[in-house]
């Protein structure tokens, strides 16, 4: 039987928008029943969640210099992740990149990888998440809907 | 080419200090080829989590303080689970005691191999961080790796989950686990024994700076082993008094460049706590394992030299994983998962060691359990002042290597203390300025 595709949102609930990677990956668990749905705030805790097989949609805040909102959607099976700030805005001891480049340095990468991130605001302790960044969830769960979609009829 | 801080005026920046749990900044400044001022700045959003305590309800700290940090979440459970039933008069017994020990042996194992393999060894090893290590050396990263899922897992199975464990409550736990699921998880334990000894062996091999550190060093005395859920305060100096105490020994104060508070023991001595300063203080309660590999590494009595700490982490690791196995062995169960722990008025303290050292709470109760007053004081504050001093003497004897070497140097010896800055501040930028 083929293993449910892997939803991991990353985030810190209560700074900010660094939330949004926790609530896509929620509202894709409402709409999405067949879907395995996990909850970090650290990134390297992703390490050990899949196996070699499997498909993985990986949703997080970014700060990357764009607007807040934007959304961009990476297959880092494909490509890295561009260095810097990718995931670091929150309280994450190993940025998502970097949790990224070690599974590829280890051999580690799941068969499918794609991380959807959501450019952040602000991520202020015990702040809510911005307007922007919240009107930018639906359209985030569509991208990690369509990567899901995506795979289906992959060998 | 490269610059030599004795060569001119300049101001060098390094955009964030990487693998540091958390932000923050530190400057340091040299006039006339003497360090005249090191800083670490911290922009905490003002004890935000005190603030937000006070008016809930006495049964909550131990889910929203676990939220302060997603590296050390057990700390803040244990340490506030004591006080809350420190001020309600209430003691759990011990073999709710001993399971709260087994979760916070995980919480240790978890965040040691976080630290030694991801954050620290690279710098001992010669490389900017884990990936380019595990590179060249994929098995040890994948020991660490293998360590810290080990962790992680007794988290979940003691703790619910492993970040933020939802299993945890005041006066007990909400489900206990099963004695079958626990000896379920023996080999796992057993692997990551063997992997902490291996650990050992290797980071004790290190080549490590001479520096020692002059200061006072603090931690727990537990009459029930190596020092983690429980205890009294005892330091080097030889004071030694009772958590209860601890508000009338360590004052606070506020510094103009940083919005985290300073701790200062008895108004004037900076002070350690953390591994140093629990192995320094508690070797004698290390198991006979962790003794047996810190002999062999080449550990005293005691260890001032924070390059080492990484060594000290390391046979912490190996007493966790030994220890967790012994609890599991001897654990058969308890009447109930939790006590009750009613309301009162009073106020309450605990503490307990968090990885990164002494964590200290105190709740001030209303007589219906709302939360009067709360204050948290985490391990990395308490290291402040410290650090500042280590950093002083450290780059005094280097300034005249090379500015990115000296730079490297300063920030692997800021991650000895493995400051978890989330705990209260943002990214670490590191500048230094010749004057």
């Amino acid at each position: 039987m083929t293993r449910p595709a892997i939803v991991i949102g990353i985030g810190n609930p209560d700074r900010g928008d660094d939330a949004v990677g926790i609530q896509v990956a929620r509202q894709v668990a409402v709409e999405r029943h067949n879907v395995l749905t996990l909850e970090f705030d650290d990134p390297s805790e992703a390490l050990d969640a899949w196996e070699p097989e499997d498909t993985v949609i990986v949703t997080d805040a970014i700060s990357s210099g764009g607007a807040p909102g934007d959304i961009h959607v990476v297959d880092v099976v494909e490509q890295r992740l561009p260095a810097g700030n990718w995931s670091s805005g929150g309280t994450h001891a190993l940025g998502l990149a970097a949790a990224v480049e070690l599974a590829r340095s280890l051999d580690l990468l799941p068969r499918r990888l794609v991380v959807v991130g959501v450019e952040a605001g602000r991520f202020s302790q015990g702040a809510p998440m911005s307007d922007a960044v919240l009107d930018a969830v639906p359209a985030a769960v569509d991208a990690v809907l369509t990567a899901i979609d995506a795979t289906k009829g992959d060998p | 080419m490269t610059h030599k801080l004795t060569q001119g005026d300049h101001v060098l920046k390094v955009d964030t200090l990487a693998r540091v749990e958390g932000e923050g900044a530190m400057h340091i400044v040299v006039r006339d080829g003497q360090v005249a001022d090191v800083e670490l700045r911290i922009f905490e959003p003002p004890r935000f989590f005190e603030a937000f305590l006070r008016g809930r309800a006495w049964t909550e700290p131990p889910d929203i303080t676990a939220r302060i940090c997603g590296i050390c979440p057990v700390a803040y459970q244990m340490s506030s689970c004591l006080a809350i039933e420190d001020a309600c008069g209430v003691t759990v017994p011990d073999e709710l005691r001993l399971l709260r020990r087994l979760l916070y042996c995980g919480e240790w194992i978890e965040s040691h191999a976080l630290h030694i393999f991801l954050l620290h060894a690279p710098d001992f090893l010669g490389y900017p961080g884990a990936i380019e290590m595990a590179a060249d050396h994929g098995p040890v990263v994948q020991r660490g790796l293998r360590l810290k899922k080990a962790g992680n897992a007794l988290m979940t199975l003691v703790g619910g989950r492993a970040i933020h464990p939802v299993n945890v409550r005041v006066g007990g736990f909400y489900r206990l686990p099963t004695i079958a699921e626990l000896r379920d998880f023996r080999p796992t334990l057993e692997r990551a024994r063997d992997d902490a000894v291996e650990t050992v062996r290797l980071v004790s091999g290190f080549e490590f700076p001479d520096l020692l550190q002059p200061q006072e060093y603090v931690a727990l005395r537990s009459p029930h082993g190596y020092p983690l859920e429980g205890g009294s305060v005892i330091s080097s100096a030889g004071r030694a008094f009772e958590v209860a105490d601890f508000g009338s020994h360590v004052v606070e104060e506020h510094v103009a460049r940083s919005n985290a508070l300073h701790a200062r023991l008895d108004g004037a001595t900076s002070y350690v706590v953390g591994p140093l300063a629990r192995y320094s203080l508690n070797h004698d309660q290390l198991g006979p394992l962790a003794r047996e590999v810190a002999h062999d590494a080449g550990l005293g009595d005691e260890c001032r030299n924070p390059f080492q700490s990484i060594v000290v982490r390391a046979v912490e690791l190996v007493h966790a994983t030994d220890e967790a196995l012994a609890i599991i062995d001897h654990w058969d169960g308890a009447p109930a998962a939790s006590i009750d722990v009613p309301p009162r008025a009073g106020i309450g303290h605990g503490a307990t060691e968090a990885p990164r050292g002494l964590l200290y709470h105190r709740y001030e109760l209303a007589e219906d359990g709302t939360i009067l007053d709360a204050t948290i004081v985490p391990p990395t504050s308490q290291n402040q002042p410290s650090i500042e001093a280590d950093l002083r003497a450290f780059v005094q004897e280097r300034l005249d290597l090379p500015r990115d070497e000296l730079v490297r140097q300063c920030e692997q010896a800021i991650r000895n203390y493995d400051p978890c800055i989330s705990c209260a501040t943002h990214f670490l930028d590191l500048t230094m300025e010749e004057q």
